[in-house]
């Protein structure tokens, strides 16, 4: 579905698969398309979302505030639950850190379960939403009778979503969904 | 409420939902350790058969759990 994308669409998927590789959590979220797309502060999606008051450093932080589990890797619910058992998560979290270094348990992301019939590296494979997000662009981009996709299609289709934790981080950082679709179609038509 | 019961909640509570997540959390860890372990043994130059035999499972089971993940960075000579 990406023969239509120009360059720059191409880079921010691209982009947002090593996001998703670097953070190791495998599936493409629409965090990564998003975080891709403020990437690119040259390109359409980008100048409109800095034009907004989006900060990259900002979002970026809140979506790890969303995606983050702690120092264990494991969440509070996980260490409450160790509590209960008489494990005290933090001194094994200690212990480990002590040996191998800061970090190391959290880490030490074990492979997910493999089904059988999937491929063993199947690097950018995309959630469900971000799927969606990338096919909205499509018709974002054939409902502005535009023969290819831009970023800025790709933000439309962020926006249109509009509830995967892309969409959530912006709302929280205080921009409106509506507002950007507008400032996108804005830049659009002063673009043509 | 009694000092028996007071102390089942506390410790080891009857309540399956509670010790059911007990059991998820140290899997949760569980896997996390061995992933710790197993790349540090292999940084020390350890086969897949000896850290298979010092986890009581078998080599193709060990390696098929943690040959897929990319090669630890350490002093072990490639």
């Amino acid at each position: 579905m990406f023969e239509r994308f120009t360059d720059r669409a191409r880079v921010v998927v691209h982009r947002a698969i090593e996001e998703a590789r670097v953070e190791g959590r495998r599936p493409v979220g629409t965090e990564h398309l998003l975080l891709a797309l403020l990437a690119d502060g040259d390109a359409l999606a980008g100048r409109v979302l800095a034009d907004a008051g989006a900060v990259n450093a900002d979002l970026r932080a809140r979506i790890a505030r969303h995606t983050r589990s702690g120092v264990s890797g494991l969440g509070e619910a996980d260490a409450a639950a160790l509590r209960e058992i008489g494990i005290d998560l933090t001194a094994i979290v200690a212990r480990i850190e002590e040996s191998f270094g800061p970090d190391a348990l959290r880490e030490a992301a074990p492979a997910p379960r493999r089904r059988w019939g999937l491929r063993r590296h199947d690097g950018g494979r995309f959630s469900p939403r971000a799927k969606k997000v990338l096919e909205l662009s499509l018709r974002e981009a054939l409902r502005l009778r535009h023969r290819h996709i831009g970023t800025e299609h790709i933000l439309l289709g962020l926006l249109r979503e509009g509830s995967g934790l892309g969409a959530l981080v912006l709302t929280e950082a205080g921009l409106h969904l509506d507002d950007l679709r507008r400032r996108v179609e804005t830049a659009v038509r002063a673009a043509a | 409420m009694s000092q028996a019961t007071e102390l089942a909640a506390a410790a080891g509570s009857t309540d399956p939902r509670v010790g059911l997540r007990a059991v998820l959390a140290l899997r949760r860890l569980l896997e996390r350790l061995e992933v710790v372990q197993v790349d540090n043994a292999r940084r020390q130059g350890w086969s897949w058969q000896e850290i298979a035999d010092a986890l009581e499972v078998s080599r193709q089971a060990v390696h098929k759990k943690h040959a897929g993940r990319p090669a630890v960075p350490g002093n072990r000579e490639a």
